[in-house]
């Protein structure tokens, strides 16, 4: 080493490495304050949704009983499969790692494409009701896949499957549409609601009030501590005055041929069955409907989703006759006791009009007219009345307008006028055309309750106000659906007398209707067999054409005769006879609410019904004994 | 000597600086085990820590010149433990760089570093010239190339990394000519195509993440963009130390070595983090006070090559964890847990000391 060196170059330079030093160091310090003060906002909204993972816990709907108290829907508990988004870096390793349970990536995809749509969790449903072998799948690798979690949440359970499913409705996912309707005013995206049915109309009884939990979690997903939780509120029970057992023999009667039955209580308008086949199997939309299903269901050309009782409109055929018969009394263009001769058919207006028994019914007065089902009398009280006392008339009884029961989407039906024909057509109403009118063809068209509500007015004289609804707790809907039935008098009691003699006459003197004669339960009715097509084209049919155009087969009745109890309207499409297939359906109706009412002496015996009923499934599988697809599983 | 005598030579202020980084090291180590993300870390560093001063001191005490008198020698020992670590050395995270002393693992060549200064210094102080002549350039850059080549063979490339600003501060303190500066320039210009086949893809993908974290925000840009967040939700004063959650919960890796920073960021704040900030500033000015004042070349040589070191191993880590620099695992010189680091980092202080200590010829 040298004995002396000038340093003083050597300093100045480590000089300058301070002003390095500094100039760096102002770097660091510059990034620090656009992260920690500038961002600082920012990067605590991403600590907290590193951090925090907000469950949502859906609160349980109501339970829905029948009259009884018997359990029709109510919820269990699903262990569901939920991919939270945000937490997804690498969506490949999520896909890959699902097809251990057999979820394609296309169904992953198109359930991440609705929940991309909407912000208010970030969580995806991937698959309902986990197995215990999926669940402990899931768990056993929770730790390479944070961004998944198995969360439980109530789902809808339909008890008895496609039964009743029309009534009762079924649940899903409030739509982009349904958010703006006032009806789910406070619902938000991604909420449960009632589509249909009574699910719908008491949607604000049945839905609870969602909770949420919020989980600290490490950055495996693990939870760490639980930091706030807000239980769930369940929502408001119903009871339905829907009877199971009735309820079960008319879905059993109607069997895989489509058609309605209506049932309810004339006086207290409690309605007692309400089934359409064919049906569905609402627990299908509990889940997730995935397109495949819906694609079935909504493509079905029977309709199956469409309620008949309220929803389809039909001719209403002979049933109609009843109408014609208490418009002619109140008239007076006819008495009880004219008689008219039928020789099985009759010219008017230059047309020649049937009677559907080919020999004729010779001299018939108004109860055996109806008894007969004569076309003749009432061709010719049609020709009496004119249309605009028809119109008139059927409007009275509630024709040509919604029932008011408590469900939405309720049909009108048609009640042709003069007015009607002028504002549809531009012609005007032919004289001819209140023939076909006057034995329920031509443009008159009804929905199975309407004409049942109708046949109620004629038994009690009273108009009643239709509800599926028995109580709510803590009801909170509109207060007029539990309303009593109106008692102003429609008709002269005596006019009402002799037609409701002619439908005793029908079920039990061997008139058409004997087919729901039951013993001891003096049941009035009136069948009905309607034409679906009119006569000149029925004949250009196909074999194959025919079979699809058959006749409607109707029954509309009550019981018993004095102070009735139970009005029944059934409807089989294409069952071709009112009296040969409708009728016996009805009769097992009233046949089943009088054994009811009157249970047999002596050892109890295990009767037909009890066995259906025992039938149902006490664990929490939802009997699907029409609809093959059931719940997935 | 009396105390006051003692303390009129010794830098209490580098000292005391150094000392409140090394406590806010502990603390961070500390807060790290708390939740069992490194339980037995806080106890080591302890023992470390105490070590480190005790080599600190030992170091301080043996004039500097002996040392570098000594430097040639120590050098070749060096070397050859490299050698033979290449050959016995154990494998910890792919880097064949670990020696095994009593169940505890040491990396010779962060103390190597320290190696290397001495010698530059001994080669650079033999030179009278104010400038550097070529053939003294290729002899500095054959110093400290030895030993980075065994340690990237060692697959220690950060630590590799690490000898370069050594070699470049005490070459440029040492009178390296603007023409030489361009030339090594130019040539690393050249080679970095050449080095992108050297590196493995990892460390490529390290390198480009830096540039956009949003190539793979799960990985690599994972870990940067989780150490920002912490840094950024800790606020003015932080969360107080072991409530971080982002530290804790598992969110920033490496809370107790690498990210240490982001940990205390989030713990202690804003104020803690400038406070890191600061004093590191302080301690390399007062480094290079230290040589301003030194005696002699060597003196000045050595503090270049000290404040160096410390300099760009806080600018490359801080950097890392505020997302302007690559992801490199570097430790953050006397705060990162790490028994190597604390060790080379407080031989480094202790020559820093000690050339202050020597300042006038008595």
């Amino acid at each position: 080493m040298p004995i002396f060196q000038d340093n003083r170059r050597l300093v100045a330079r480590i000089k300058g490495l301070r002003t390095c030093f500094f100039l760096i160091f102002l770097l660091l310090f510059g990034k620090l304050w656009y992260i920690a003060v500038l961002k600082a906002e920012y990067y605590k909204e991403l600590a907290k949704q590193n951090q925090v993972r907000i469950i949502p816990m859906l609160a349980p709907r109501g339970i829905i009983f029948d009259r009884q108290g018997r359990v029709l829907v109510d919820n269990v508990q699903s262990s569901n499969l939920v991919l939270f988004l945000d937490k997804a870096h690498d969506l490949n390793r999520v896909f890959n790692f699902l097809r251990g349970l057999n979820i394609s990536e296309e169904a992953l995809k198109e359930r991440m494409h609705v929940a991309r749509s909407r912000s208010r969790y970030q969580n995806v449903v991937i698959k309902e009701n986990l197995s215990m072998e999926e669940m402990s799948y899931v768990l056993a690798h929770q730790n390479e896949h944070p961004e998944l979690a198995i969360v439980e949440e109530p789902r809808r359970l339909y008890r008895y499957g496609p039964l009743a499913a029309h009534a009762l409705g079924y649940t899903g996912e409030i739509s982009d549409k349904q958010l703006k309707w006032t009806e789910f005013v406070g619902h938000h995206q991604g909420d449960i609601i009632g589509k249909s049915g009574v699910e719908r109309t008491y949607n604000p009884n049945l839905t609870g009030i969602d909770g949420q939990r919020r989980l600290l979690v490490n950055s495996m997903g693990r939870t760490i501590e639980e930091l706030q939780s807000v239980d769930s509120t369940p929502g408001d029970n119903l009871t339905l005055t829907l009877d199971l057992d009735l309820q079960q023999i008319a879905e059993t009667e109607l069997g895989d041929d489509p058609g309605a039955v209506v049932a309810f209580d004339p006086v207290r308008g409690d309605v007692f069955v309400m089934a359409s086949h064919p049906a569905f199997d609402p627990n299908m939309f509990a889940t997730r409907i995935n397109r495949a299903d819906w694609a079935r269901i909504s493509s079905d050309t029977e309709n199956p989703l469409q309620n008949r009782v309220i929803q389809a409109e039909f001719s209403p055929g002979s049933t109609f006759k009843v109408v014609m018969a208490i418009a002619g009394l109140e008239t007076g263009v006819i008495n009880q006791n004219d008689t008219v001769f039928c020789p099985g058919g009759v010219t008017l207006y230059g047309h020649y009009f049937h009677c559907w028994k080919k020999g004729g019914h010779g001299t018939v007065n108004m109860t055996q007219a109806i008894r007969q089902s004569c076309n003749v009398y009432f061709y010719l009280l049609g020709q009496k009345l004119g249309i605009d006392n028809i119109e008139q008339y059927s409007k009275r009884v509630g024709l040509g307008h919604i029932s008011g029961v408590d469900l939405a989407s309720e049909a009108d039906g048609l009640v042709p006028s003069q007015e009607w024909k002028k504002k549809t057509t531009g012609d005007k109403w032919y004289a001819g055309e209140t023939i076909s009118v006057a034995i329920g063809q031509g443009a008159m068209n009804v929905t199975p309750i309407q004409l049942a509500r109708a046949v109620g007015m004629i038994a009690t004289g009273q108009e009643p106000s239709l509800h599926l609804i028995k109580e709510a707790e803590g009801y909170r809907g509109p207060a007029t659906a539990v309303a009593a039935t109106t008692t102003a008098p429609f008709f002269k009691e005596e006019h009402l007398r002799v037609v409701r003699d002619g439908m005793w006459r029908v079920v039990n003197e061997f008139g058409t209707g004997r087919g729901a004669l039951v013993e001891g339960f003096e049941v009035c009715g009136k069948t009905g067999t309607a034409q679906t097509i009119g006569n000149e084209a029925k004949k250009t049919l196909s074999a194959e054409e025919a079979s699809k155009y058959a006749d409607n087969a109707w029954f509309v009745g009550f019981a018993p005769r004095d102070n009735p109890e139970i009005v029944v309207c059934v409807i089989v499409q294409r069952g071709k006879s009112g009296g040969g297939r409708a009728a016996p359906i009805a009769g097992k109706i009233f046949r089943a609410y009088w054994e009811k009412k009157h249970p047999p002496v002596g050892p109890p015996m295990p009767s037909p019904l009890q066995q259906v009923a025992s039938n149902a499934p006490e664990s929490p599988q939802p009997a699907s004994p029409t609809n093959g697809g059931g719940i997935r599983q | 000597m009396s105390i006051r005598q003692f303390l009129s030579r010794f830098d209490v202020l580098l000292f005391g600086g150094a000392m409140m980084l090394a406590f806010l090291g502990i603390l961070g180590v500390y807060s790290a085990s708390l939740h069992g993300v490194v339980s037995s870390a806080f106890s080591r560093q302890l023992v470390w820590t105490g070590l480190g001063l005790v080599l600190c001191f030992i170091v301080f005490s043996i004039d500097y010149h002996y040392l570098v008198d000594y430097a040639f020698h120590i050098y070749v020992l060096s070397l050859l433990l490299l050698i033979g670590i290449l050959i016995f050395g154990r494998e910890i995270n792919g880097s064949k760089s670990w020696l095994s002393i009593g169940g505890q693992n040491f990396q010779p060549s962060e103390v190597v570093k320290v190696v290397v200064i001495l010698t530059l210094t001994r080669y650079l102080s033999g030179l009278s010239d104010d400038y550097l002549k070529r053939q003294s350039f290729f002899i500095l850059s054959g110093i400290a190339m030895l030993p980075v080549c065994l340690v990237v063979l060692q697959g220690d490339l950060g630590t590799a990394l690490m000898y370069f600003p050594i070699l470049g501060g005490m070459m440029l303190i040492g009178g390296l000519k603007f023409r030489f500066v361009a030339a090594v320039m130019a040539l690393a210009l050249l080679l970095a195509p050449a080095s992108w086949l050297v590196l493995k893809d990892y460390q490529k993908q390290r390198i480009m993440v830096t540039f956009d974290p949003s190539l793979d925000p799960k990985g690599i840009g994972y870990q940067t963009r989780q150490s920002q967040i912490a840094i950024g939700s800790g606020g003015l004063l932080g969360t107080g130390i072991g409530n971080g959650l982002q530290s804790q919960l598992g969110f920033v890796p490496e809370v107790h070595t690498d990210f240490i920073f982001a940990l205390l960021s989030e713990e202690t704040g804003l104020a803690g983090a400038c406070l890191v900030l600061l004093l590191y500033l302080f301690v390399l000015s007062r480094m290079v006070r230290i040589g301003e004042q030194a005696r002699d070349r060597q003196g000045i040589l050595i503090i270049t090559g000290v404040a160096s070191l410390i300099f760009f191993h806080v600018v490359i880590n801080v950097g890392m964890a505020l997302g302007i620099t690559p992801a490199i695992g570097i430790p953050l010189p006397l705060l990162s847990y790490g028994g190597s680091s604390a060790l080379s980092t407080y031989v480094a202080l202790g020559l820093a000391l000690n050339v202050h200590y020597h300042r006038f010829v008595y």
